[in-house]
């Protein structure tokens, strides 16, 4: 078992950071009038560890007894859509990413099935059974629609949890229905605290010298912070040496994509950086991540002038790239502008133009 | 009050004789009901010869007799010419096809090769099945035909009898139609296995009727050239129903087993002739990437594919050849032949010269259009040369012919795509490469364009030359829905670009076009073709310097079904990582913390470290698929150029099609280089 999973904190009170707040859950789910809730904040900074905990504070070690099902939805086109459900007595999980444009039919059946059942467990602490969306920023407009509906009619024996990087992408009823739980990214002494912990639990000293370097290329990840702990453990027992952090395959390329962008401007290296964006894809890395990967990587190499146009043109196709539908384009369409706004700015052209 | 009768009868009068039978026709029967006849003029205005009186007498006495009369002048004049010209003129010889030398080459050799095994004998355990493709009308079947009757072979022909089965159990009972119905591949597979495997059912003494009287035999169409030979093929052109999957899986089992059996001696080769149908090809890339499923099948279509299992295709055993649209040159020399054996007797009644241009330049290639069209237009002319019209002949014949025989057809990608890219303006310096004749043409379409107004002076960077792009024209004939074609501009604009400029420009259309829409289909925007063409034709230099650019495939498609993999590998370790935890103690704890993004962007490390370690319970070996990503200096030039050939109905890359064109590979490309060079647009 990877030791993100086995050191997790099960209980509201093995909590390392944001005390306040898991005090506040506490009361919460002690009080018998548990809202819907939507925790968001930055990946890794502890949301679902959180979301967990709170289930074990409202039903008790139960919630622990989970099963997977496989479940298979029709769509309405009749397709087969294959869903991986993680359920206990009391809660269910569901990531509707997994079923792409159908997420609305996944929803509705799925919610409506668990809210016409009754709590059949006389023993449990809560009436109401727990609906956990993953990702629920990538919930369509549709399925979010559907949701709010849901929400409001079977609010006597549903709850739902929403868990999302950020509120942007969500409809202000849904968020209106919600109570907010901001989950900060962990403070650099949160994650050595933690990081000493895991490394103390498994058995071996961690010494400070690594555990920083960990936490400066975690970048407030608390579950890379882990991750890299353990690969770098598995890869040299003594750490106490220099250390040198690998970066990901992906972040490496997507440097090197950047790189490409400033070295020559023309169409045919638009060509060659398209072809490096489709291998990128295809390696299943998110579009933003790339897009903000590679303009970080750009704006660190480019004159302080450009800095601020580069990122306004990242934010802007990064918009479109949600609204659309072909990736690539927009990714492109960004590429083609810093690669224009570089060039200008090279032969001395005034910039006043460009807004 | 002049009967309409009297006037029929003039205008036989002053036919030649041979058409009066025509318009007899035509006339009689309209003209038989109801009306009051003067039966002195009628009598004193007719012809000396003998039929047209008499049915005119007939006519004037009664109805019914007259009806009898005008169906034996039609039996009559069915015996001289009521069969279409296609069916008469069918090709006997070589000579008379209008098909390239080097393709009925192609396919000769085919044949010898599956009769006489080549030079070294051993090709005759390959050439079992010949797939010939092209679009309708390009002497398919009559290649084949022709080929019989010069290599002495019989063509054992398949054809669905549908239409027997129902007619002959008309008001019967429905469960048995229906019953028979089902039958009908069970009676292919009959048929199959019977053509194939016995030898001595051909032979002339089973060929009587008794012999067929069993039901399935009723519905196998033998034809046979009058000299027998035990040389035989089978011609599938008809086939079964293969969209439907249960069909198709028994017609692919049927195919397999006759193409991997020993041939029998002497063989017995299938022709299998498919024509392709024009229908719009679709991206369906937003569907499939949200589901990450992708349906190979494109609905609706019988191509290749279908017919012939996949393996089968990429394996030894099929031949493909593809036939090309006939080409005008050729079309109008058989047209010509035609036309001087049909008015062989009077040569005044050949229609002129502008109403075969007309003919060969509407008909794209399809010579069964063309010879109908042809057939069309004789007796039109005839018709209305009856009529004194012959002033406004020429123009009439051509405008009028021009409305009927056009025939509905869909740009071929390719020139789509070079009309749009290479941006053609008004005024535009000719091509090195164009003719005269060329040149005059541009400048008459350069005079009806309309130049756009002045622009004032803060947009003068906006202004352009107007364009010769036909945006409405273009959109009614593409193949391809907008999705698509946004997919084809974007993978090829670079090319034709010159600067970086030009690219911000169309990149941000394409940007733009692509995010205008909601997210549902019926929010799409329905101006996108339209925005992005005007766009690109806006944003591209002008005139786009010419450097030999390639048209290429999107690799869209490909990076899809890359994702495609890699998404399956990431949901594969996140299902390994699962049942690491359920080991310990039964049930498991806290497994979804992992999402599918998040296993992709940071397992990498982790997952490398465990892959060093030699244990045991090591990460599923398909990681590799999104945590391994190797820079790569050299840019990928494996791009698929797009030819014109392809419709690109299919958007999956498909390796064994390409295989199978090597055998048509070079025809394609020589066509690709001189008969239809892009640069005529």
């Amino acid at each position: 078992m990877l030791w993100v999973d086995q050191y997790r904190p099960r209980t509201l009170d093995d909590l390392h950071y944001h005390k306040g707040l898991s005090a506040r859950l506490k009361s919460l789910a002690s009080s018998g009038d548990f809202p819907h809730m939507l925790f968001y904040g930055p990946s890794g900074a502890g949301k679902k560890t959180r979301i967990s905990c709170t289930l074990r504070q409202l039903f008790g070690p139960g919630v622990e007894k989970l099963k997977i099902d496989q479940r298979v939805f029709l769509s309405p086109s009749k397709r087969k859509l294959e869903i991986n459900l993680v359920q206990s007595n009391y809660h269910i999980e569901i990531t509707p990413s997994e079923a792409g444009n159908y997420d609305r039919v996944v929803i509705q059946e799925l919610l409506k099935e668990i809210a016409q059942t009754q709590q059949v467990d006389l023993n449990a602490k809560q009436k109401f059974k727990v609906v956990i969306i993953n990702e629920a920023d990538s919930l369509s407009r549709d399925a979010q629609a559907a949701l709010r509906r849901t929400m409001e009619k079977y609010m006597s024996n549903l709850r739902i949890i929403l868990c999302a990087n950020s509120t942007s992408r969500l409809i202000a009823p849904i968020k209106s229905r919600c109570l907010l739980m901001r989950v900060a990214a962990p403070s650099e002494e949160d994650m050595m605290d933690v990081l000493q912990n895991v490394a103390k639990r498994v058995g071996f000293d961690l010494p400070p010298d690594a555990a920083d370097k960990i936490v400066d290329d975690a970048e407030g990840n608390m579950r890379k912070a882990i991750l890299v702990l353990e690969a770098l453990k598995m890869q040299s027992p003594n750490l106490n040496g220099p250390l040198s952090i690998a970066k990901p395959d992906w972040e490496t390329y997507c440097h090197k994509v950047a790189d490409l962008i400033i070295g020559e401007q023309s169409p045919a290296r638009i060509m060659e950086v398209r072809s490096k964006f489709y291998e990128l894809l295809s390696h299943c890395i998110p579009p933003t991540v790339i897009l903000k990967t590679v303009a970080e990587r750009v704006v660190d190499k480019v004159d302080e002038s450009l800095k601020a146009d580069i990122m306004h043109w990242a934010a802007f196709y990064e918009v479109r790239m949600r609204n659309g539908n072909k990736k690539i384009f927009h990714l492109e369409a960004w590429v083609v502008k810093v690669m224009s706004l570089y060039k200008h700015f090279f032969y001395g052209i005034d910039m006043s133009d460009f807004d | 009050m002049a009967p309409k009768g009297t006037q029929s009868s003039l205008r036989t009068e002053k036919l030649p004789k041979s058409k009066q039978k025509t318009v007899k026709l035509g006339a009689l029967p309209t003209s038989t009901p109801t009306r009051s006849y003067d039966p002195l003029t009628a009598f004193s205005t007719l012809p000396d010869s003998s039929n047209p009186r008499k049915s005119s007498q007939n006519i004037s006495k009664g109805k019914g007799k007259a009806r009898e009369d005008v169906i034996d002048l039609t039996l009559e004049s069915e015996s001289a010419d009521d069969r279409l010209w296609v069916d008469i003129y069918e090709p006997i010889t070589e000579a008379d096809l209008a098909v390239h030398l080097r393709k009925v080459e192609d396919v000769r050799r085919w044949f010898l090769e599956a009769f006489n095994g080549g030079p070294s004998g051993k090709l005759r355990k390959y050439r079992r099945i010949l797939v010939l493709t092209g679009p309708a009308g390009t002497a398919k079947t009559a290649t084949v035909r022709v080929l019989g009757r010069e290599l002495g072979f019989d063509i054992l022909e398949w054809r669905n009898s549908i239409a027997d089965s129902f007619a002959s159990y008309d008001g019967e009972l429905v469960p048995q139609v229906n019953e028979f119905y089902e039958t009908l591949m069970a009676k292919f597979e009959a048929f199959f296995n019977r053509v194939s495997n016995c030898k001595t059912f051909l032979t002339p003494l089973d060929r009587n009727p008794a012999s067929q009287s069993s039901a399935a035999a009723s519905s196998s169409h033998i034809e046979q050239s009058p000299r027998m030979s035990d040389r035989r093929i089978i011609l599938l052109e008809d086939l079964p129903n293969v969209l439907h999957s249960a069909t198709q899986a028994r017609l692919h089992a049927i195919l397999h087993a006759a193409a991997v059996s020993p041939p029998s001696d002497p063989p017995v080769p299938i022709v299998i002739i498919i024509s392709d149908a024009q229908t719009v090809g679709e991206a369906n890339d937003e569907r499939v990437a949200h589901g990450r499923r992708r349906n190979t099948e494109v609905d609706g279509v019988v191509d290749i594919r279908t017919v012939l299992p996949r393996d089968l295709l990429a394996g030894p055993f099929v031949t493909q050849i593809r036939f090309n649209p006939i080409a005008p040159t050729l079309l109008r020399k058989a047209l010509q032949t035609l036309l001087n054996t049909h008015f062989a007797s009077n040569k005044s009644a050949q229609p002129s010269k502008e109403v075969l241009d007309v003919v060969v330049e509407t008909a794209n290639g399809d010579i069964r259009s063309a010879i109908m069209a042809l057939q069309f237009a004789c007796v039109s002319n005839s018709s209305m040369r009856s009529k004194t019209r012959k002033k406004k002949d020429g123009n009439m014949t051509t405008v009028m012919l021009e409305s009927i025989t056009r025939r509905e057809q869909g740009l071929v990608l390719f020139h789509l795509l070079g009309k749009v890219l290479y941006n053609k303006r008004k005024g535009d310096l000719p091509s090195s490469s164009a003719s005269a004749k060329d040149i005059q043409k541009e400048k008459m379409q350069d005079a009806l364009i309309k130049d756009p107004p002045k622009l004032p002076k803060w947009l003068k960077d906006h202004e352009r030359k107007a364009s010769r792009v036909d945006i409405d024209a273009l959109y009614a004939s593409t193949p391809i829905d907008s999705s698509l074609y946004s997919l084809y501009i974007h993978q090829n604009y670079t090319n034709f670009a010159v600067d970086t400029e030009h690219c911000d420009d169309i990149s941000d259309w394409l940007s733009w076009v692509d995010s205008s829409g909601g997210e549902a289909w019926y929010q799409a925007n329905p101006y996108q073709f339209h925005l992005l063409t005007l766009g690109t034709l806006h944003s591209l230099p002008t005139p786009v310097p010419r450097n030999n650019q390639k048209i290429v495939k999107p690799q869209f498609f490909e990076y899809l079904d890359k994702e495609k993999d890699a998404w399956e590998a990431v949901h594969n370790v996140r299902n390994w990582i699962i049942s690491r935890t359920t080991g310990q103690d039964g049930n498991v704890w806290r497994t979804c913390g992992w999402s599918a993004p998040e296993v992709a962007l940071e397992l990498g490390g982790v997952l490398k470290a465990l892959d060093s370690r030699q244990r045991a319970d090591r990460p599923p070996r398909s990681h590799s698929c999104f945590s391994r990503m190797a820079y790569d200096n050299s840019v990928s030039s494996q791009w698929q150029q797009l030819d014109e050939a392809e419709l690109d109905i299919s958007d999956d890359v498909d390796n064994d099609a390409k295989f199978i064109n090597t055998n048509a590979g070079e025809e394609v490309t020589g066509r690709w280089l001189d008969n239809d060079d892009i640069e005529e647009f």
